[in-house]
């Protein structure tokens, strides 16, 4: 799991550098991480699965053997975080 | 499976089960509910309200039971369309008809239970007391309205996705609004 807040105090972290493993090359910044990478394992699993199932709320709660409205809820959850992320 | 989920399962199956499937099943449950009702002369009227009567119809325990839902879900799904941006109509209707679920336990209850005779009780309030059978009843009528209303709870939590101080407010009107629909329609109509 790719860490995303500091340890130390919290606030978010960015990436500093990116290294290509076949030629040695660093490329050094400050970039932002991706939004999605900010959710939870969890969630980061949960939109994983949605896409792999083709965005169906139905196929989701057979899969996760849970009702449609509890997922529906748990993607509302999800999609509320990326706002707050995103502002 | 754990005593813990069996519990969580019990105040909350919304959780695994809503829409038609909710609807289906407790349907069932509340025509047996219903039958039961007619023997046992046990009168639900009103969505949350439990009375012993004498010589209940067929006709007027379903009629009861009938008005109860629509009131519920009525008012729950107009209350869903003020404080929730997106809702199924139909998860609303399964999960609170399975909400009801737990009445049948007051509907058994009553077959088993001697009831005073009112002119009796007017006379002397204290007669009920001499019933075991009718106190029990009555203790008995205290957990399973509050699992009930903590099912009704969470089958409009699951239903609409709302959380907070909206989602309690919201709960607490639509229940009493529905109590007073309820309560009003079976006195106008029956």
């Amino acid at each position: 799991m790719l860490p995303t807040y500091c340890p130390s105090c919290q606030s978010q972290l960015k990436v500093k550098c990116l290294k290509c493993e076949s030629c040695q090359t660093e490329v050094s910044g400050l970039y932002d991480l991706p939004t999605l990478a900010l959710l939870s394992a969890e969630d980061q699993q949960f939109i994983h699965r949605f896409v792999i199932n083709s965005g169906s709320l139905k196929e989701m709660a057979s899969e996760l053997k849970l009702s449609y409205p509890t997922v529906r809820n748990m993607l509302n959850e999800i999609i509320n975080k990326i706002k707050a992320y995103e502002k | 499976m754990k005593s813990k989920d069996i519990f969580s399962l019990m105040i909350n199956p919304f959780s695994r089960i809503a829409g038609w499937q909710a609807f289906g099943l407790g349907l069932v449950i509340v025509i047996a509910t219903g039958i039961i009702c007619t023997f046992s002369n046990v009168a639900f009227d009103g969505v949350i309200d439990m009375h012993l009567t004498q010589n209940l119809t067929f006709v007027h325990s379903f009629e009861f039971l009938a008005i109860d839902i629509v009131s519920l879900v009525l008012v729950m799904t107009i209350t869903g369309f003020i404080i929730s941006k997106g809702f199924r109509i139909i998860d609303i209707l399964g999960t609170m008809t399975l909400a009801k679920a737990p009445y049948i336990i007051l509907a058994i209850a009553g077959y088993f239970t001697v009831s005073p005779d009112i002119k009796e009780i007017i006379k002397n309030p204290f007669i009920v007391f001499q019933s075991v059978s009718f106190i029990i009843l009555t203790l008995l009528t205290i957990p399973v309205t509050i699992w009930a209303i903590t099912l009704f709870y969470n089958a409009f939590k699951t239903s609409c996705g709302v959380k907070g101080g909206k989602l309690v407010v919201a709960f607490i009107t639509a229940l009493l609004v529905s109590e007073i629909i309820s309560k009003t329609l079976i006195y106008k109509l029956m």
